[in-house]
């Protein structure tokens, strides 16, 4: 039963990634069905795969995501270029193909992270007043993350909602909060797992900027991507 | 038993706040206006006040001025003051205008003990309206002011006097926080908390002997219930998430609390020793910042459930759906009862303004009361007569209260920092508007 099971799912694996990477694994299957003699291995090497199997799924649906993100985010990044008058070009790292299918966690995550002009160097997700819905100009900083996170699975990230300082501080810290679910959400939606993702909230008690005008309650309304463990 | 009431005040008065540091700066309150017919009153010095570092007589006009009820009339020109009834000429305080007429004295006794002495006529009638002695420690010659003038108000006002309660609130000095007790005066400040961290929405239970609040100290939001007798505390909440806006029930045992355990903000009940969490408000959207109302059976409460933060109330136990009660304008929050429960103060967006407003729970009539920038926390003073509420000033955070009508308004200053979040401490031993003797 467990064999026809795991035939089955292997040819599913095959169908599913279709393609680079699936080699590397069909062999490591391959030796795990000669190795494992009792009952007990079987049972492990199947619950391993089927976490492979969902993992490659989540990665391959992202990367087709992923591809149609990249040219969007290339169009607006050369029309936002073309207004600001002829900027350096931009830097686009497409993460999540580097990595895909071998052992790229060789490099440095903490280096890929603080890259400038990378999409993860931006931390910040910035909302209207009493809103909570993520804006299209930040999709790409939420997805950027998110792919890092699932190429980087040691990682772990903290989301910090704040708010401007105006209405109750009460109902900020809540509002806060569901920033910051909000953009825990948009991340699980992406793949990554829901424990790898805490949110906080500090409502309106941590402000970065401190006048009383729309430019300093704008740069206040947001949720901060902060990694755990960063050395 | 009257006495005994009395005693076991001042026995609570000097307990309070032991062990507490004192706070660097005093408040300074600003009266701003006045009721339309204030009650005229002539408050003369007590005899031998002049001994004491408190004036008895100063302490007692101020209180009645500030709840802006009152006129304070002129001390006039006869010396020495008049200190026992034999020596009032009511002749010459009728032509000087008095109509209420305090007189008193101070008298030393054996054990570092002081005898206030203080009288009331009404001059109209010559006759005595109020007289009452105590027997204090001279370091309770304040306390003793406030008792006299919470007697005077009840005497010429017919309701409870709320010059001997306390209020809490927070400074923000730079990046400290702390949380601080002082008189509703602004009197004797006391830090009894103090960290590098936010501590937002301090409440105290219904018998004045804690303090509830929530503190970011561990990086998140955790409510901690502050013992004020002995300054000791405990955690009242802190599941994952964050854990906030506390509010007692009237008798003290069980708290409303908002949690974010189970994903967004949602009210739950817990016991007075954080024991026994019951979620009570099941929503897809934010509901927080619950409010007893003064019978226990109700809750007030902020949620965005119609897209917008507005105010609904419920049942304590859960039965039947929410009902909206605000539907003036896109942001309604805070909502507190008025301690009679007829009323609730709340924060209302007036266009661009954050004010503090009143609406009547039967009628559902509003009137907006303040007009600053950003007013935040009301609090009902334990009369219902004023409400203290953070305002801003000059970019700085101050205190204000202004009387439940929108007559009477008062700005409460720090030397240095801002002042937010205050509360509005009960009356002490449940003390209820007392029968005249």
């Amino acid at each position: 039963m467990n064999k026809v099971i795991i035939a089955f799912s292997v040819a599913f694996l095959i169908v599913g990634c279709a393609g680079q990477g699936q080699q590397t694994a069909e062999i490591e299957q391959r030796d795990i069905f000669e190795e494992s003699q009792s009952q007990a291995e079987l049972e492990r090497a199947e619950a391993e795969k089927q976490a492979q199997i969902q993992r490659e799924q989540e990665e391959l649906r992202r990367q087709l995501e992923e591809q149609q993100r990249r040219q969007e985010m290339a169009d607006e990044m050369e029309m936002a270029d073309q207004q600001a008058g002829g900027l350096d070009e931009p830097v686009i790292r497409p993460l999540s193909d580097e990595g895909f299918g071998d052992t790229q966690t060789q490099d440095d995550p903490w280096l890929q992270l603080n890259e400038p002009g990378s999409p993860l160097a931006e931390r910040s997700i910035y909302y209207d007043f009493d809103r909570y819905d993520i804006k299209e100009e930040y999709v790409p900083i939420i997805e950027a993350h998110a792919n890092f996170l699932l190429t980087n699975p040691e990682l772990r990230i903290k989301v910090e909602g704040n708010c401007d300082d105006r209405g109750s501080r009460e109902y900020n810290l809540a509002l806060g909060q569901r920033r910051a679910e909000s953009v825990k959400r948009a991340m699980t939606l992406l793949g990554v797992e829901e424990n790898r993702i805490e949110t906080v909230s500090f409502g309106a008690e941590r402000p970065v900027a401190f006048g009383q005008d729309e430019a300093s309650w704008s740069q206040n309304r947001r949720s901060d991507i902060v990694y755990v463990d960063q050395p | 038993m009257r006495s005994l009431r009395m005693v076991k005040t001042w026995i609570l008065a000097v307990l309070l706040l032991v062990g507490s540091l004192p706070a660097q700066a005093q408040l300074t309150i600003d009266v701003i206006g006045g009721g339309a017919s204030q009650i005229p009153i002539t408050v003369l010095p007590l005899g031998n006040e002049q001994r004491y570092e408190q004036k008895i007589s100063q302490i007692v006009s101020a209180d009645l001025r500030r709840s802006g009820l009152f006129r304070l009339g002129a001390v006039g020109s006869k010396r020495p003051f008049p200190t026992q009834v034999k020596d009032v000429d009511y002749a010459y305080w009728r032509s000087e205008g008095a109509q209420n007429l305090v007189i008193g004295d101070v008298v030393p006794r054996p054990g570092g003990k002081v005898e206030v002495r203080f009288r009331m006529f009404d001059v109209g009638s010559e006759a005595q309206s109020l007289g009452f002695s105590f027997l204090v420690d001279s370091r309770q010659l304040r306390a003793t002011a406030h008792k006299i003038s919470d007697l005077i108000y009840e005497k010429l006002t017919g309701d409870v006097g709320a010059f001997s309660t306390k209020i809490s609130y927070v400074v923000k000095r730079g990046e400290t926080f702390e949380l601080q007790i002082a008189d509703a005066d602004g009197y004797n400040p006391q830090v009894v908390h103090r960290y590098d961290e936010p501590i937002i929405s301090p409440q105290w239970s219904p018998d004045g002997t804690r303090v509830a609040y929530v503190s970011f100290e561990k990086r998140k939001a955790i409510i901690y219930v502050l013992n004020v007798f002995d300054g000791s505390r405990k955690v009242l909440a802190a599941f994952s998430g964050s854990n906030s806006a506390p509010a007692w029930s009237p008798d003290g045992k069980r708290l409303a609390v908002t949690l974010t355990k189970d994903g967004v903000s949602q009210i739950y009940l817990i016991n007075a020793d954080g024991t026994g969490a019951r979620r009570l408000t099941y929503s897809q959207s934010i509901d927080t910042e619950p409010n007893f109302s003064p019978d226990g059976r109700y809750l007030l409460f902020t949620s965005d459930r119609a897209g917008s933060p507005q105010i609904y109330r419920m049942r304590v136990d859960g039965s039947g759906d929410p009902r909206r009660m605000t539907f003036e304008g896109g942001y309604n929050v805070t909502p507190r009862h008025s301690p009679d429960g007829k009323s609730f103060v709340f924060i209302h967006r007036n266009q661009r303004r954050f004010n503090v407003a009143v609406q009547d729970i039967a009628t559902g009539q509003v009137q907006i009361l303040t007009s600053g920038r950003l007013d935040q926390s009301p609090t009902f003073a334990p009369n219902g007569k004023m409400i203290l509420y953070a305002s801003e000033r000059k970019g700085r955070g101050i205190l204000a209260a202004v009387s439940s009508d929108g007559r009477v308004k008062q700005r409460i200053t720090a030397q240095a920092g801002d002042i937010r979040e205050p509360a509005w401490g009960p009356l002490l031993n449940n003390r209820r508007k007392e029968s005249p003797e």
